[in-house]
């Protein structure tokens, strides 16, 4: 306890904060199928979700991390690792939309008449034929490969073994079966192919289903502003926060602030930032007070640097 | 598929971009299923090439997890197909052994719950049709997630406890007995045969609370079981006593009967705990009917006529009553000061009413005839007794105006809210060999899901929500942003020997 000093003071100090080179462009994704293509965030009830991992990577690449929270397809029935789709936190969906790299799309209706619907069950069907067919094949390849690879192992062995082996390698045209429940098949993720109906993604990007209101508004200043000066944000809630805020890739590093939003008008008790100031030190992270010059009145949407003022708490001892 | 190396158009490529191919499905079988360790994070970027390469190394990492498809043997799947009008998925192939937790059959059918197929779905056990297609993870995201079935909070909740082996079902308010049930010591395998009629399906979603399980204890509260005890009141202990206020309330709301249409308040209407009922199962003299007690011996002008005891006796358990031995030792405590009034001689000789009231005032007066009169006859008198104390604790304890109270006392008079409901009931995983759908036993807690938003519940909320879930533990679960913590408050209880 490092015993409170009677007349203690919050200073407020307006932090020096360095702008970081910003590390997007690292993480480039290899092969992107045309740079106009929109984010696709799939809204859950208000909760924004991206499925496509193509999507997933754009996201990235613009400093939006989220949070996976489906399960992981290798090993589902773990909590460590975790797997598509990846939440958004409304403040990144905002981003996205404002800098128009995403489209919302809405609830699938049960998209196209019957014709058209017929016609992808056909195709459906079809590609599943199509598909044993063609595992038959790699299986019988398989197995052939394995047959060959012992017969070359044992050629300096009896003959006897050697034949019984290329004997069933000519039978095995006739008589290999590849049984319809060994196939593999997929179950997809994102939804895709046959399900997809094109149409609808141009009848929903106009609807937002998000409502902006003052909180939201407030965070999402200070949000797009530390996202600007480079750093990278996560939802600081187990911290009692608004964001985590991390120097690089939260992958790579650890967090280094608390940022707390509150608007310039909101009065606070000293007793919450004693509470959060506390945990923060213990974390070992500083608590950052940010307020947003008044949001709304500068009314353009290009904000300018400084549009937002940090400030964080220190204890001062006045012996 | 074929379209997929012909797709030229970028809106085409990106509608097949994450199909597999048959030689990417087949290469599949026999991949790895490790998860690769994530390594000590560094602390600041310093722009070092070293800190770049592992950055990159750790971003291929994630994206190489988060691309691969679940792809499994269609005879390791089980097929089911998806009903939106009853919000449920049936099953269309023998069920595996995420049976023996999951599901319900009903009409000769096996049917999964939305979120039970979601989560099969995501294990890669499942897979579910509609309208002849096969629905991905993300359609089933968006259809089956709902305010009417489970909300994706809640979903996300059910998902992190499944993945760590607990058996989560969905809460069924009518499968918690009432206190009255459980004053009563109504046997368990009444109630599981109750259970059972219920249907799970009929439980409704965790968010809706289900308005038509106000569980059969009201029906018979109401009209044919206040009758009868009118009549058999006065073979009660202490007439006079009882005759206070909690019955009073009693016999006024008896009066005023309640209209069916206003059933749904949760909570039961009358606190049984202050009501004593007669003891009919204990009385096994084979007598079957109550004759008509004297008149002269009932005060003023009450008229109470006989009491077929047999309508009774074949309704109520007349098991003899299992004590541990702590409730026998209690009773014994409690007997010591209690006396039945029929073993008291005197009482016995009053002829009637008046008589009687006149030997308690005699009792009173000889009870207190060394005390100073200006201090024991008058309005305001000690607020105890001479001799009654030994110690400062029994006397602070009696003169203690505010008394503390716990969580259970008076929840009836509570109005129910909405804003608060639990979610699931939760099993441990330790429990699940033994685990029965039709036996479910106690569960471990029960789980409210709630978000970082939202405010901690008030003490109405949590009282309500501690009774509803009787003797089991309500815990809650804050969803944030994909992260999910738990909490859940105590009864604590103040030492009370510090002076």
């Amino acid at each position: 306890m490092d015993g409170y000093p009677a007349g203690m003071n919050a200073s407020q100090q307006s932090s020096s904060m360095e702008v970081k080179e910003d590390m997007n462009t690292q993480t480039e994704s290899e092969h992107q199928p045309s740079k106009d293509a929109l984010i696709d965030i799939s809204f859950c009830g208000a909760t924004p979700l991206v499925w496509k991992v193509s999507d997933m990577k754009r996201c990235r690449s613009a400093g939006v991390i989220g949070a996976l929270v489906g399960s992981l397809a290798r090993q589902p029935r773990q909590n460590v690792r975790l797997g598509r789709p990846l939440e958004l936190l409304q403040e990144e969906a905002l981003l996205l939309e404002d800098t128009s790299t995403a489209a919302a799309s809405l609830q699938t209706q049960d998209c196209g008449d019957e014709e058209t619907h017929a016609e992808a069950v056909r195709r459906y069907e079809a590609g599943l034929e199509s598909s044993y067919k063609e595992q038959c094949a790699l299986a019988l390849e398989d197995k052939k490969t394995v047959l060959r690879r012992i017969m070359n192992e044992k050629e300096n062995g009896t003959d006897d073994c050697g034949s019984a082996i290329r004997d069933r390698l000519n039978a095995l045209d006739q008589a290999f079966r590849f049984p319809l429940p060994a196939m593999a098949v997929q179950l997809c993720t994102a939804r895709a192919g046959f399900s997809h109906c094109p149409e609808e993604r141009s009848f929903h990007s106009t609807d937002w289903p998000m409502p902006r209101d003052e909180r939201l508004n407030t965070r999402f200043c200070v949000y797009r502003d530390l996202r600007n000066k480079g750093f990278y944000l996560t939802s600081a809630g187990k911290f009692g926060g608004d964001f985590l805020v991390y120097p690089g890739d939260p992958l790579r590093f650890h967090a280094h602030f608390i940022a707390l939003c509150i608007s310039m008008d909101e009065e606070l008790p000293l007793c919450d930032i004693l509470a959060i100031a506390r945990l923060g030190s213990n974390v070992k992270k500083t608590v950052l007070l940010c307020s947003p010059k008044k949001c709304g009145e500068t009314g353009n949407d290009e904000s300018v640097e400084g549009d937002v003022v940090y400030s964080s708490l220190q204890w001062s001892s006045m012996v | 598929m074929a379209d997929r190396e012909t797709a030229t158009d970028p809106l085409k490529h990106r509608v097949y971009e994450e199909l597999l191919s048959p030689s990417e499905l087949f290469e599949a079988r026999s991949r790895s299923h490790k998860i690769p360790v994530r390594g000590q994070k560094d602390f600041l970027p310093s722009g070092s090439e070293q800190q770049t390469t592992r950055l990159q190394q750790s971003l291929d990492e994630h994206w190489t997890l988060l691309t691969e498809e679940r792809v499994e043997r269609l005879g390791n799947l089980v097929k089911a197909v998806w009903i939106p009008d009853e919000r449920l998925v049936e099953l269309q192939s023998p069920a595996g052994k995420f049976w023996q937790t999951m599901g319900f059959s009903e009409r000769g059918k096996q049917y999964l719950l939305p979120e039970e197929a979601l989560y099969l779905m995501e294990c890669g056990n499942v897979q579910v049709f509609y309208r002849d297609l096969p629905l991905s993870i993300q359609e089933g995201y968006e259809r089956f997630l709902s305010r009417e079935t489970v909300t994706l909070h809640q979903y996300q909740v059910f998902g992190h406890l499944k993945r760590l082996g607990y058996v989560v079902n969905r809460f069924d308010s009518s499968s918690v007995p009432s206190t009255y049930e459980r004053q009563l010591n109504l046997p368990a395998s009444s109630w599981d045969k109750q259970r059972k009629q219920l249907k799970r399906k009929r439980s409704g979603s965790p968010v809706s609370s289900d308005k038509q399980n106000t569980a059969p204890e009201e029906k018979m509260t109401t009209e044919d079981q206040s009758e009868e005890l009118v009549k058999t009141d006065p073979r009660l202990e202490e007439p006079m006593q009882s005759a206070d206020a909690s019955d009073r309330t009693w016999w006024m709301e008896a009066g005023v009967q309640p209209s069916p249409a206003q059933a749904p308040s949760a909570a039961p209407r009358w606190d049984f705990s202050s009501i004593s009922f007669p003891d009919l199962g204990s009385r096994r003299s084979g007598s079957v009917s109550l004759a008509s007690p004297d008149p002269s011996l009932l005060p003023g002008a009450l008229e109470v006529g006989g009491c077929d005891l047999s309508l009774w006796l074949s309704r109520v358990n007349v098991k003899q009553e299992k004590l541990s031995r702590r409730d026998r030792e209690r009773q014994r405590d409690r007997d010591r000061y209690h006396r039945d009034i029929n073993s008291d001689r005197e009482v016995r000789h009053c002829r009637n009413w008046a008589e009687y009231l006149q030997l308690l005032e005699d009792r009173r007066r000889r009870r207190q005839k060394d005390r100073p009169v200006h201090l024991w006859e008058q309005e305001v008198t000690p607020l105890t007794q001479p001799g009654q104390c030994t110690s400062h604790r029994e006397l602070l304890d009696q003169i203690s105006i505010i008394k503390s109270s716990s969580w259970s006392e008076g929840v009836s008079s509570l109005s129910s809210s909405d804003q608060w409901k639990i979610s699931f009931d939760i099993y441990q995983p330790d429990t699940v060999a033994e685990f029965k759908k039709s036996h479910p036993g106690k569960p471990y807690t029960r789980m409210c899901v709630c978000s970082f938003d939202g405010p901690v519940p008030d003490l109405n909320a949590m009282k309500l929500l501690s009774f509803q879930s009787g003797d089991v533990p309500v815990t809650f679960a804050v969803v944030d942003h994909g992260d999910i913590s738990f909490y859940c408050f105590k009864d604590f209880k103040l030492p009370t020997d510090a002076y």
